[in-house]
């Protein structure tokens, strides 16, 4: 039963912890992480991915937080600056930026036992590539040549693309593969950290459905029991990578309110969750609940609110500035946040380089006169407006307070509407069922300001849940990507970001400042620039 | 007075009706039952004092404005969280919302969910009980199993199945999502109410003044109306009050869990859930104690009432 709200996820949760109890009969129980309990493995607070975990098809944080311990990249991202570092390369060779070269450590396997091979990779690539298997993190592969000829030409996919796998990509041996980009990409070697550019094992192709339940690993961990309620990964013996895990297993138990989690963080039953809900952050007083075991740290999450692109009152330029310029962020960020957020002057994230401050002007302050006029001049909005979020990452009183201040502001009905969780709301953006506004929060996937505008904003991009279409922006991407130093590229995305200000598919909100505690049995938590907890590197306390 | 004294006056009235006689009219110092329990409970404080609270509710629910003139739906959240002063006498709340405001606004959709759903469930299930009471036989055991089939979910489960499978959206009409949630609980609670008045009926059924008017030629509907029913109804009354305060909890339960009435609604229930962070008892305790104060009271007052009811009606616990 998934939880309506966290109150009947509680109700549930009592529940089906009653009828485990009952169908136990005491027998030995998985669950671990209660004081006292000296092994050296973890709980983690977990929510259900939206899809199984394979690389290519995870687009969101939930499975993607998972995905990092099971997958090794060509790239690893430095947990304290997010520098890219070589991992399974041994190097990524270029003259041009548009053909590269990427050579891979010998002698490294799956958890299944078989060899991790360049074929691995440029497999796992086509598949992810190839439009008809529907994959999320298909639109990562887009630089490379060939990716056209691969993709469906309707929505259906009723003709087969032309090719089935892409002509970039070239196997020169084992250990050596050529990429080639149809354009210029300056920062191509930034992005292959990303989860969707992980390599696959063969047992992978003949059998994607085995991943539901037994997804194969090439990182430090793998999984060993997928279930609605736990997704337990042990360590992986094949891993020979520098990024080893320090305790022997983790355990996502699968929660459906984050306060739940958290309050099981502070009596000790859950070793670390990455979410404090907000009715805690009030006054502080998480920081003394969890004195001496908890962190925070900028990252690179930006929180917004989308657009329905189904939603023809919402199409007008002037109503989308009306309703960016009458969120009041300063107040909901100091009374819902407790000033743990800060509010958003552009739509990328401070800590990527290419961050403009003030990049999003007068539309991103709070200015009811002059939301007011703008609204006047707009043909205004008509019944209610609901303001989509899921419940199970703590949005309620932010959904709340946006809307408030927008009915203040303008007098529009501005409403909240809960669904019960993440993928709920996903699968409702993807099948385009949603109208109103609807929360959209963005964590990179590497750290570039590219990885802000092209994602989700580009057209046909996996996340571009606002249906946004401007043609203009889409060359001035292309024209980025193609820049031959880092700095004009930047310029460049910047002057992009300026046609999303102009058009307004989504309001950038504030951006988030990682906040997670831990029990008192762990230590060494801590986060990446992602924002997401390095999970591998925590430790269990000797004592 | 006995039970034995006012079936001798009922028969002896229904004697005198067949008979086609003048005389109508009780034999004098007879009382009905109803007026002898109305005697009985004007000497119960705990009537007087659960009538005063439920008139104070009904009167919230209908003319809210008669306590209040802040609109419930402002929030300025700036002001979030203040304590109780002077101009906000129950404080605000996390989001800027009048706390009094909202607790007095938050009364119509308990009141109107608790009696409709007694009123229903005691129409739906007092006409079934009769007939099946009366009819005895295939029907009543075929009225028995229909109920038993309804019977057999308890209230929040039938309700959080119910809702969850046909949810009500932020925006929809008020009076279509109180509808809602007074239908799928008169659907699960009428078997209650059936069973006790079927109970009732055969108690009451073998009585010689039921007898009686069978011998002289009553009619079926008569011998309902007439004889039966004002016998029988009082434990059903009883059940139809106490239930009615049972109703407004789960209305409460329902929307605590956010599948019963939706925002911009008012209701305790949205108010206690979103007052119900750990964090925000902490910070804000206000926001939280007046809203389920006052559901405790109303719950009480009806539970109150149904008892003092029943003390009245039930000539044994005199």
């Amino acid at each position: 039963m998934r939880g309506r709200s966290r109150a009947m996820a509680a109700a549930a949760g009592i529940i089906a912890v009653t009828l485990t109890a009952a169908a136990c009969g005491g027998g030995g129980s998985s669950s671990s992480g209660n004081s006292g309990n000296t092994a050296n493995e973890i709980t983690v607070r977990g929510c259900t991915p939206q899809n199984p975990l394979v690389g290519g098809n995870t687009a969101e944080v939930c499975g993607g937080n998972m995905l990092d311990l099971i997958t090794r990249k060509l790239v690893h991202y430095n947990v304290d600056t997010a520098a890219p570092e070589l991992d399974l390369a041994t190097a990524i060779d270029t003259k041009d930026n548009q053909h590269f070269d990427v050579k891979i450590q010998s002698g490294q396997k799956f958890s299944d036992g078989t060899p991790i091979t360049a074929k691995s990779f440029v497999d796992a690539w086509n598949y992810t590539a190839y439009g008809p298997n529907g994959q999320q993190g298909s639109y990562f592969f887009e630089p490379i040549e060939g990716y056209a000829a691969t993709q469906c030409t309707d929505d259906e996919c009723k003709a087969k693309p032309k090719a089935e796998t892409l002509s970039g990509l070239k196997v020169k041996s084992d250990t050596e593969f050529t990429i080639t980009t149809s354009e210029k990409v300056s920062n191509l070697p930034v992005r292959l950290g990303y989860a969707a550019f992980s390599p696959q094992p063969e047992a992978f192709f003949s059998n994607p459905d085995s991943y539901k339940t037994k997804p194969i690993s090439s990182g430090p961990y793998q999984a060993s029991s997928i279930n609605d309620t736990d997704y337990v990964f042990t360590k992986n013996p094949n891993y020979q990578g520098k990024w080893a895990g320090k305790t022997d297993k983790i355990d996502f138990r699968i929660y459906n309110d984050p306060s739940a989690a958290y309050t099981d963080v502070v009596a000790n039953n859950l070793d670390v969750t990455d979410i404090i809900p907000p009715d805690q952050l009030v006054g502080d007083q998480w920081k003394s609940d969890l004195d001496g075991r908890n962190g925070t740290k900028p990252q690179g999450v930006i929180q917004a609110f989308g657009f329905s692109p189904i939603d023809s009152q919402l199409k007008n330029v002037n109503l989308r500035h009306a309703i960016s310029m009458a969120v009041d962020r300063a107040t909901i960020v100091k009374q819902i946040y407790n000033n743990t957020r800060t509010p958003a002057d552009s739509f990328v994230s401070p800590v990527v380089q290419g961050y403009k401050a003030g990049a999003c002007g007068q539309y991103c302050e709070y200015n009811p006169t002059e939301a007011k006029a703008l609204y006047a001049k707009s043909p205004g909005y008509k019944g209610t407006l609901t303001f989509a979020y899921n419940q199970d990452g703590g949005h309620g009183p932010m959904a709340t307070a946006v809307c408030n201040s927008i009915k203040n502001t303008l007098g529009i009905d501005c409403q909240p509407k809960s669904e019960p969780d993440f993928k709920t709301l996903r699968d409702q953006l993807n099948k385009r069922e949603l109208k109103g506004i609807f929360r959209s929060g963005w964590q990179m996937d590497y750290p570039s300001i590219e990885n802000f505008l092209a994602p989700i904003y580009a057209k046909g991009a996996a996340s571009n849940d606002t249906a946004y279409d401007n043609p203009k922006f889409d060359a001035k991407l292309a024209q980025a990507a193609a820049a031959p130093t880092e700095e004009e590229a930047n310029t460049l995305y910047q002057e992009a970001e300026q046609y999303l200000v102009q058009d307004m598919p989504a309001v950038p909100e504030w951006y988030d400042e990682a906040a997670y505690g831990w029990s008192n049995r762990v230590e060494n938590v801590k986060t990446n620039a992602f924002g997401v907890i390095d999970y591998a590197s925590i430790t269990v306390k000797s004592s | 007075m006995t039970d034995t004294e006012q079936l001798t006056a009922e028969t002896r009235d229904e004697a005198a009706r067949a008979g086609g006689s003048a005389v109508n009219t009780p034999v004098a110092g007879g009382r009905s039952l109803w007026a002898d329990a109305w005697r009985e409970l004007r000497h119960n404080p705990l009537f007087w004092i659960s009538a005063v609270l439920i008139l104070l509710i009904v009167l919230m629910a209908v003319v809210p404005q008669l306590f209040t003139s802040t609109d419930p739906t402002y929030a300025n959240l700036s002001t979030a969280r203040t304590p109780p002063n002077r101009a906000h006498i129950f404080g605000i709340d996390n989001q800027g919302y009048d706390i009094y405001a909202r607790t007095i606004h938050g009364a119509r959709a308990s009141v109107l969910v608790g009696l409709g759903t007694a009123v229903f469930t005691l129409i739906i299930g007092g006409f079934f009980g009769l007939v099946a009471g009366y009819a005895g036989g295939w029907l009543d055991a075929v009225l028995q199993r229909i109920g038993d089939i309804f019977f057999a979910f308890p209230l929040l489960l039938g309700g959080l199945v119910f809702l969850y499978t046909f949810p009500s959206n932020p925006g929809d009409p008020f009076i279509e999502m109180v509808a809602k949630i007074i239908l799928v609980l008169t659907i699960i609670a009428w078997p209650q109410t059936a069973r006790v008045m079927r109970a009732s009926v055969l108690q009451v059924k073998p009585s010689d003044y039921i007898q009686a008017a069978r011998a002289l030629g009553a009619s079926g509907p008569r011998i309902i109306f007439r004889h039966i029913l004002p016998n029988a109804l009082g434990p059903v009354i009883v059940i139809a009050t106490i239930n009615l305060g049972v109703f407004i909890g789960v209305e409460a339960t329902l929307s605590f869990l956010g599948i019963g009435l939706q925002p911009p609604t008012i209701s305790w229930g949205i108010d206690i859930s979103n007052a119900s962070g750990i964090g925000l008892v902490r910070a804000a305790p206000y926001m939280l104690l007046f809203p389920s104060i006052f559901l405790s009271i109303t719950v009480l007052a009806f539970i109150m009432l149904g008892d003092a009811v029943r003390d009245a009606l039930d000539p044994k616990l005199r």
